[in-house]
């Protein structure tokens, strides 16, 4: 082959490569701005999706021509997890990410998100947003990398009806003891383990955040300090929840088998649940309407008045029954986006009135902000409305950088506790010793 | 004789032959610099560093010397993950195959079997069904509650439910893989078997030998190098296995399914540990190394 010919490929090659570039960019060329949302749950796909073209029209009325691109891609909470932290780190993530935000902490930290802070200081609509919610989002260096755009509250939902056939008090249980006492009151009655805590490595980062942190953040324990930015991995709230597990498990009151199922969810919030096998699950606000209501994933008919709730009796003397803040779900922002403005305008609407009302009554979730208890739909739903008066009241876990971590040592050491290979003890001390490994000693508060 | 003359301008036989082979290996050789090498010398890299994929710290990774590695020695999660990869690739791979595979192979060659057509499709099988369409296959027949299919089978027989994915997690996936790796066993060792020439094994039946001493000290010295680079062939593709037995289980339940490679899956990408996930990777390529050039000096062949 000459060198002309030579020339003449790499030169053909070289357009081409510009021409496949150029189609596959974000199409600028007509004055307009194409920004891809993501979605991973479906109900939450399904709720913005007719949203869209309403952004789409108040961005036009505003001279801006924007498109959203959604992409709803069904994963669960790891897979997401696992696919979103690649995507972030080769770039290729979309502009707008909807995630829990226990996600939010090691992916800011990486630099993978966009602070936000200089779009939120200049919105009004951040100043109606509960203490509480900002508290719970922002990140160790001070800043926010997330909109919340729900909040939650994580009680004890129990069966109300089952109880009261069984002749079981249906009062809110003031210590543990007098909880358990109940449950092997049920227990004697059904021969079944009465209630699920999730726990172990099969429920992944919810044996932390639904299962371990809500018991011991009501201990008073410090876990996190944000000063030094150090964890305390041994403290008397540690300690007595490792206990609290060990002995519910020992009593036959949580259904191990269960819990090493790969999806420990199913048999136990989704199937015993809404059967009325189990009659007490930990479980946050949403579960009105994700899991147990008319569209959930497990319905149980009548859900108001078969199901109440109990706020984590206490565990240590001196404390009181408490909920807890559970977060919720927040949209963030590609560091690499090309069009940061334009994804801070999509989360800021979909973070405000009638968007947002429609987005918490599709998943059950309460609203973060103070100015939406009269906005429809959300201001017809009576379970969200009263699980939002108790969020100010609720304890809010201060977490910090490292939180993967201590989730990973959380769902070790409850999985030793689920198999039977440790007691509490056991348990505590090998969180700890695990926790220490992955977090590296600095972190670590002596 | 004299050397033939090479016309000016043009290539000797000798440098055309390079160019032919250097035309022939150099597309396989780039791609496997680009796709294996280098990402293999990469990994090597990082095994020596602190990489993380989440949190402050993967904002400045940093150079940790041996230290992921002596971390790794000194782990009893990651020691155990070997030792049950040891398991797992013993029992499932060098026992239940091999044997299986062997057996298969045996039968398909004797005269008096009919349907070998029915029996070999039957045996392929599960080779042809996708890694991920076979493990949900069994995660279904297996499913702890009442509608799985071997839950059904046992109620038929008035036994109650069982659990055996949480019960006896390592045999049900010493079984599974047991099962989808018997085709390619047979296969390999169908093929030694049609080169041992039928009459050493009528003259030994002759000579007053059974089916087991015929196998013994006939066929099986004949196929003994294609046995050991079988052996070799599944004992790598078993420490690799992946997919099987993490939709099964995750590696659960507790950790009593955790296989080095789910162990190092988790590190790297779950727990966003890339630097101590590659050093995990080195410690098993180091030891599959070691047991590949064990195999090769048994089986006294070239590989």
């Amino acid at each position: 082959m000459s060198r002309n010919r030579v020339r003449a490929a790499a030169a053909a090659g070289a357009l081409l490569a510009g021409a496949l570039t150029a189609c596959s960019g974000s199409g600028d060329d007509d004055g307009s701005v194409t920004i891809k949302l993501l979605e991973y749950q479906k109900a939450r796909a399904d709720v913005i999706e007719p949203l869209i073209p309403e952004f789409e029209r108040a961005m036009a009325r505003r001279g801006q021509e924007v498109k959203v691109e959604l992409i709803a891609d069904t994963l669960t909470d790891d897979q997401f997890r696992t696919k979103i932290t690649q995507q972030l780190h080769s770039g290729s993530a979309p502009d707008v990410i909807d995630m829990g935000g226990t996600n939010v902490t090691g992916l800011a930290g990486a630099g993978y998100l966009l602070k936000l802070d200089e779009y939120l200081n200049g919105w009004d609509g951040w100043d109606q947003y509960y203490a509480s919610v900002k508290d719970g989002v922002r990140q160790p260096d001070g800043g926010y990398y997330s909109l919340p755009h729900e909040a939650s509250v994580q009680s004890l939902f129990y069966r109300k009806d089952v109880l009261e056939r069984l002749g079981v008090d249906t009062s809110q249980p003031r210590t543990w003891d007098e909880l358990i006492g109940r449950m092997k009151q049920v227990r004697a009655e059904t021969g079944e383990a009465p209630m699920v805590l999730p726990a172990g490595t099969a429920w992944g980062a919810g044996s932390w955040s639904e299962g371990l942190l809500p018991i011991v953040a009501g201990t008073g324990s410090t876990l996190y300090d944000a000063e030094s930015r150090k964890w305390t991995l041994e403290s008397e709230g540690l300690s007595a929840a490792f206990d609290l597990y060990a002995e519910l498990i020992e009593d036959g009151l949580l259904p191990v088998r269960d819990l090493q199922n790969p999806n420990p969810w199913e048999p136990t919030k989704y199937q015993k649940f809404p059967e009325g096998t189990i009659t007490v699950a930990a479980q946050g606000s949403w579960g009105w309407k994700y899991d147990w209501g008319p569209e959930g994933a497990a319905p149980i008919e009548n859900v108001r008045e078969k199901v109440g709730v109990w706020d984590y009796p206490a565990l240590v003397p001196g404390t009181e029954p408490y909920s807890v803040s559970g977060g919720g779900y927040g949209y963030s922002v590609s560091a690499e986006s090309g069009h940061p403005d334009a994804a801070a305008e999509l989360v800021k609407w979909l973070s405000s009135g009638v968007p947002l009302a429609k987005q918490l009554t599709a998943v059950g979730a309460v609203s973060p902000r103070k100015d939406l208890s009269g906005t429809a739909p959300y201001k017809d739903e009576p379970t969200l409305l009263e699980a939002e008066r108790k969020l100010p009241g609720t304890v809010q876990p201060l977490l910090g950088d490292g939180q993967d971590q201590v989730s990973q040592a959380v769902q070790g050491a409850t999985g030793e506790l689920v198999s039977g290979d440790a007691d509490g003890g056991e348990a505590a001390d090998d969180f700890a010793e695990e926790a220490e490994e992955l977090l590296g000693r600095p972190r670590v508060a002596k | 004789m004299t050397a033939p003359k090479t016309a000016p301008g043009r290539l000797s036989p000798r440098w055309r032959e390079r160019g032919a082979l250097s035309l022939l290996l150099g597309p396989s050789v780039l791609l496997i610099a680009v796709f294996v090498i280098a990402p293999a010398c990469y990994g090597v890299y990082l095994a020596f560093t602190d990489t993380q994929l989440t949190g402050w710290a993967a904002r400045d990774p940093q150079f940790v010397g041996l230290e992921n590695f002596r971390h790794l020695l000194g782990s009893e999660d990651f020691l155990a993950s070997l030792g049950r990869t040891g398991q797992f690739v013993f029992w499932s791979a060098i026992v239940g195959q091999t044997l299986l595979g062997m057996l298969a192979a045996l039968l398909l060659r004797a005269k008096w079997l009919r349907g070998k057509g029915l029996f070999g499709s039957l045996v392929l099988l599960p080779m042809v069904v996708p890694e991920v369409v076979a493990s949900l296959t069994w995660a279904s027949v297996l499913s702890s509650d009442d509608s799985g299919t071997f839950n059904r089978l046992l109620a038929m027989f008035g036994s109650g439910a069982a659990a055996p994915l949480q019960d006896s997690p390592m045999l049900s996936v010493i079984i599974i893989n047991v099962w989808r790796g018997i085709a390619l066993a047979m296969i390999m060792f169908q093929a030694a078997l049609e080169d041992v020439p039928d009459e050493l094994i009528e003259a030994s039946r002759m000579d007053g030998a059974g089916a087991l001493q015929v196998f013994r000290y006939v066929t099986l010295p004949l196929i003994r190098g294609p046995v050991f680079l079988y052996l070799l062939l599944t004992t790598i593709t078993t420490v690799g296995v992946f997919g099987l037995v993490y939709f099964l289980t995750q590696g659960g339940p507790g950790q009593d399914t955790e296989l080095s490679s789910i162990y190092i899956f988790q590190r790297a990408f779950q727990y966003s540990q890339i630097g101590m996930g590659s050093a995990a990777s080195v410690i098993l390529l180091v030891l599959l190394m070691v047991l590949g050039l064990t195999y090769a000096r048994l089986a006294k062949v070239k590989v």
